[in-house]
This record gives C-alpha cells, sequence and structure tokens, in this order.
C-alpha cells in the first residue's frame, strides 16, 4: 500500500502541477489580504456579503418584486424584515437585490482599475509630451464632480431609453471614477521607472513588456488591489446615487432601487423603519469593507504608514 | 464637454418638451410648432463650429438658454437666486468639517496603536462608509419629524424679512444646521484618515528624531508633525469642494433647501437640459475656482513649491 501511494505522486499530470500552483499563488496573495487586521474584517464582511448575493441568486423565500402580502406590514412570522408600502417582502427584496448591487460594484472596481493601472503605467513609459497631455486628462476628470456627470449622463440616456440598464451604469460610473486611481498609479509608476534596477534590465536588453509586466506590475500589485476595493466602492456609492435619483431602471430589484422605492413613498416619515433600514445598512456595511480593505491593503503596502512604538529617548541627559 | 454631450446625445429638449405635449393630448399641435420650440431653446442645425462660436458668445454674455421646468425663466436668474444659498452651505462645512476632521486625525496619530486610534478610526470609516442621502433621512427623522426641534425645511423662517438683521440670521442659522451637520459628519471620515496617515510617517521621520534630541518639548513636535501632515491634506480641500458640492445636491433635495441642488432634482425630474447643463458648468467653475485658489495658498505654505519655480 505504501509503495503504491508512493508510486502515484509522479505520475500526477501537468494540468494538476498547474492547478496546484494557481491555487497557491492565490492561497498566498489571500494570506497578504489576511496579515492586517483591518483587511482581515474587511475580508471577513466581504465574504459574508457575496455568500448573502450568492444565496439569493438560487433562493429567496417569495419572488423579491411580486406583490404577494397585505402592505407596509411590519416584521413577523411570515415576512421575517415585514413588507414594502406596495405588498413585496423586504426579506426576499434584500437577498435578491444582492448579486446586481454587488455585481455592479465589482464590475466597476475590475474596469475602473484596469483602466486606471492601463493610463498609469502608460504615462510612466511615455514620451514627456504625451505624459504630460495625461496629466491633464486625469485632472479634468478629477476636478470634474462624478456624481453631477452621473446625474448629467443618466438624465440623457433617461431621455433617450426611457430608462437605464445596468450596462450604462456601468459605464457612466467608469467613466466619472477611474481617474482617482490614474493619478495614484501614474505617480507610482513614474517614481519606479526611474529606479536603478530598472534601467540596468533595460541596458541589458529585456523588453519594455516584459518590464512592464513583470517588474513594475509585480512593484505595484498591492495597490492595485487596494485601488480594486477603492473603486468598488465607488461603484457600490454610485450606483446608490444613481438609483436614488431615479436616473436608473427603478423595476430591477437591488438595494438601491429599495431604497429609492422607500424614500419615495416616505417611508421615513410614515415610521416604516423596516423598509428603509435593511437596504442601507446592507450598503454600509458593503462600503466599509471596502473600507477596510482598501485601508488594510494600504498599510501592508506602505511600509511608512505601519504603526511601530517610537523608541525611547535613551540620550536625554547625557 | 458640456457644450459637446448634449448635441452628441439623440433627441434635443424641443423634441422631448413636443412629444410631452403629444402624449398629453395637446391641440394645435403640428410640426411647425416644433420648429417653434426649437427657436425658443436655440436650436439650430448649423455646422458645428457655428453653434460652438455662438454657445461662447452666450456664455461671454452669461446667457445659458431658457429653463425648461420654469420656463419662462432664464437659467442664470435661477442660478444667481440658488447659489448663495449652496456656497453658504457648502463653504461652511467643509470649512468646519475640515478643522474637527484634521484634529481628530491628528489625535488619532499620535495615540496611534492604542484604543482610542481604533475607536476614531472605526468611527470615521464607518461615516465614510455612509450613503450621505441615508443619514441626511436618519438625521432628519430624529429631529424633525420626531424630535420636533428643527424645521423639516426651507432656508430661513416665514415670519422673517431678507436682510441683514438679526432675526434673519438666527433663523438661517437654525435652518442650515442639519444640513450642515449631516454634510460634515459624511466628510469628517475621509479627513480624519487621511490626517492619520500623513502624520503617522511625519512623526517617524528624521527631522522629528532631530528636533526630539534637541530638546523640543512635546507639544511643539506634535505641532510641527501636524503642521507638515496638513499640506496633502489642503490638496484634498480643494478637491472635496467638488465632491461636496455633489453631496449638497442630495442634501439639498432632502432637507428641500433652495440651493442649486434642489432645482437640480426638478431639472432631472423634468428633463431640463439648459438647466442641468446651466447648474454643472457652474459647479464646474466654482470646483476649478476653488482649485485655483488653494493652489496659490499652497504655494504660500510649502517653500517647496515656490522653489521649484524659480
Amino acid at each position: 500500500m505504501q509503495d503504491q501511494n508512493y508510486h502515484r505522486i509522479p505520475e500526477r499530470s501537468v494540468h494538476y502541477e498547474r492547478f496546484m500552483s494557481v491555487m497557491e499563488k492565490i492561497r498566498s496573495s489571500l494570506g497578504v489580504i489576511l496579515e492586517n487586521n483591518k483587511s482581515r474584517v474587511g475580508f471577513a464582511l466581504l465574504i459574508g456579503i457575496v455568500v448573502f448575493s450568492i444565496v439569493g441568486i438560487f433562493y429567496t423565500p417569495y419572488q423579491p418584486d411580486a406583490y404577494l402580502f397585505a402592505r407596509g406590514l411590519p416584521p413577523n412570522s411570515v415576512n421575517i424584515l415585514g413588507t414594502t408600502g406596495y405588498g413585496q417582502d423586504v426579506f426576499s427584496q434584500l437577498l435578491g437585490g444582492a448579486a446586481p448591487t454587488l455585481m455592479i460594484a465589482f464590475s466597476v472596481g475590475v474596469f475602473g482599475t484596469l483602466i486606471s493601472v492601463f493610463v498609469g503605467l502608460l504615462s510612466g513609459f511615455a514620451s514627456k509630451r504625451v505624459n504630460e497631455a495625461i496629466n491633464a486628462i486625469i485632472s479634468i476628470f478629477l476636478v470634474v464632480p462624478g456624481v453631477l456627470l452621473i446625474m448629467l449622463f443618466g438624465t440623457y440616456f433617461l431621455g433617450i431609453h426611457e430608462s437605464l440598464g445596468y450596462l450604462p451604469t456601468i459605464i457612466i460610473l467608469v467613466i466619472t471614477g477611474w481617474a482617482f486611481g490614474a493619478r495614484t498609479f501614474r505617480s507610482i509608476t513614474l517614481s519606479i521607472a526611474k529606479r536603478d534596477y530598472i534601467l540596468s534590465s533595460l541596458l541589458i536588453g529585456e523588453s519594455r513588456m516584459s518590464i512592464i509586466f513583470r517588474q513594475i506590475m509585480r512593484a505595484i500589485m498591492p495597490v492595485v488591489v487596494s485601488n480594486f476595493f477603492f473603486t468598488s466602492m465607488y461603484g457600490a456609492m454610485g450606483l446608490t446615487f444613481v438609483e436614488y435619483l431615479g436616473v436608473g431602471n427603478v423595476e430591477q430589484v437591488n438595494w438601491g432601487t429599495m431604497l429609492y422605492w422607500a424614500i419615495n413613498n416616505e417611508a421615513y416619515l410614515t415610521g416604516q423603519w423596516w423598509w428603509i433600514l435593511p437596504p442601507s445598512i446592507m450598503i454600509s456595511m458593503l462600503m466599509f469593507s471596502f473600507i477596510l480593505l482598501n485601508f488594510g491593503l494600504d498599510e501592508m503596502a506602505n511600509p511608512s504608514l505601519r504603526v511601530y512604538s517610537r523608541k525611547k529617548r535613551i540620550v536625554k541627559n547625557d | 464637454m458640456n457644450f459637446l454631450l448634449p448635441r452628441m446625445m439623440p433627441g434635443n429638449p424641443a423634441v422631448v418638451v413636443y412629444n410631452e405635449i403629444l402624449k398629453a393630448g395637446g391641440s394645435g399641435i403640428n410640426p411647425s410648432y416644433l420648429h417653434q420650440l426649437e427657436v425658443e431653446y436655440g436650436i439650430s442645425n448649423a455646422p458645428i463650429y457655428d453653434q460652438y462660436f455662438q454657445y461662447l458668445w452666450n456664455l461671454f454674455h452669461g446667457n445659458l438658454g431658457i429653463s425648461i421646468a420654469f420656463y419662462p425663466e432664464p437659467v442664470s436668474s435661477i442660478l444667481a437666486e440658488a447659489l448663495p444659498w449652496t456656497l453658504f452651505l457648502v463653504i461652511s462645512s467643509i470649512t468646519i468639517s475640515f478643522f474637527i476632521g484634521n484634529r481628530l486625525g491628528r489625535y488619532a496619530g499620535v495615540n496611534r496603536n492604542t484604543y482610542r486610534d481604533l475607536a476614531i478610526d472605526i468611527f470615521a470609516m464607518f461615516m465614510a462608509s455612509f450613503p450621505a442621502f441615508v443619514l441626511a433621512f436618519i438625521v432628519l427623522d430624529i429631529f424633525s419629524v420626531y424630535g420636533h426641534i428643527f424645521p423639516l425645511g426651507g432656508a430661513y423662517g416665514l415670519d422673517v424679512t431678507m436682510g441683514f438683521n438679526v432675526p434673519f440670521l438666527i433663523s438661517v442659522m437654525y435652518h442650515a444646521f442639519l444640513p450642515i451637520l449631516t454634510i460634515i459628519l459624511t466628510s469628517l471620515g475621509g479627513w480624519v484618515l487621511g490626517m492619520r496617515n500623513n502624520i503617522i510617517p511625519n512623526l517617524n521621520s528624521d527631522f522629528i528624531n532631530f528636533s526630539e534630541n534637541l530638546g523640543f518639548k512635546d507639544y511643539q513636535i506634535k505641532s510641527i508633525a501636524y503642521k507638515n501632515a496638513l499640506l496633502p491634506n489642503m490638496t484634498g480641500f480643494a478637491m472635496s469642494i467638488g465632491l461636496s458640492v455633489s453631496g449638497v445636491i442630495i442634501e439639498e433635495s432632502i432637507f428641500s433647501y433652495p440651493g442649486v441642488g434642489l432645482y437640480m432634482i426638478t431639472a432631472i425630474d423634468s428633463l431640463d437640459y439648459p438647466l442641468m447643463q446651466g447648474i454643472f458648468l457652474m459647479v464646474v467653475i466654482a470646483v476649478l475656482v476653488g482649485n485655483l485658489v488653494v493652489d496659490i495658498l499652497y504655494g504660500f505654505l510649502d517653500p517647496r513649491i515656490r522653489q521649484e519655480g524659480e
């Protein structure tokens, strides 16, 4: 038995090896996230919300957008979180609306980060004139208030389609949200590109693509991850803004539209707290987890932020 | 951008209004009326560069077009009416939150690795993660709907006359308290965290060690580090003007405060493109001016920048 087991090891396929190495990479990068207390808490929260949303895709107690119950019931044994002013089950809506909300937040995070990494890396290796042009574009997008731009875009879309689907929402949020990260990556890339080891690998004859992807990408990776969470937070925040203003498609069920309907029916004036509080708490929790992850990773990427106790003053009365 | 966006999008305000009237079953509607509307709203089919010069010419004369929702009032007069209230809200709340936030951040940074630091951090992060309008609703609910302590909306009471007299000013303060409070609470977190992250590297830096060895007192050292850490936050100050203008829009609509935000919401609801563009343009100009002022101030505060220019 022992021998057979021993002989089985070399038989593992190449695919298995590759799979294991990928898993190892994921494990080690997760290990980075779990090094810091802040990001640990944030990660736990985020995992909780993701599990919540995955459950929401496959199972909700009732159909989220069906009018099945009496209007405005407070929490009871049938409807755990009560019903809306239209007779929908609040808990089902919360569960079913989680996945679209997360989907938008993450896709804004992914695309926004991709654009800002691209722009940042480009400016690190571009000529001086192109670099200045990039900088000007970045600062224009930084200065223009994103939420106003969302309103403007959203209303134009409203004028054409009568309603805004998820895709235009994501596009708007990416357009207004990439600049902050781009500025960060630009300054980091510029400082890294000047360092000696990059110069020496240029002199050795390493290709630029290889330098960008193998050396600079590796150096800015923690910041990329941290920026991903920041942009995702912007996505979640922007979604609630878009939906709250009624610029998006208010027929879809997500946490933003839940707030829209609750607020438009003046749930806060009529004392229906079970309609307005659950989505706002969930959104706050999501953002809280993103902020925690962002700051936790920042602390790890930037050693000067690491908190250590100050040296004792020895040479006081020398 | 302000010029191109409306022209890139298919459809124009005149068509929107025309369709609205058609839907409502208006009588005497025919394509010539559409043409009349287009003339009224200043929409032409001239070549794009002609339109652009026309647009600049109008801008130069303070002509931003005519509002659709508040027809026939011109956009510029609406803005002139609403802008002072918004500026009042934005400037007072940002200044207050800037000072409180930086002080809190300094306290957290100086006492880092303690429970006080942790408490301030968590409070700041939680505040920053709350959507502004949700907080506004909660505050409105507690203090106005149930508490009856503060008014539900408006900028001043109906029983006072406008002008520089004491009852009017008191009434303005009283009505502005809740909006300002919410903006302060939502924008506080950024300052606290920024300050904390700036002051910690400063406290560990060489010049602090040096001044420590020179025998400076503790509070002197802290204030030196604070001054240095304040500089990056100053640039944030300019950017936050733009951000909080957006925040203010939401809050004004909730507290029905007669600023730019309230008009913006109305403009969105009624697809009032001229008014929206006017507001957008004005906010962008305000933000640019704010940035410029802070940049100039920054030159005074930071000697390194002045030297670079020479």
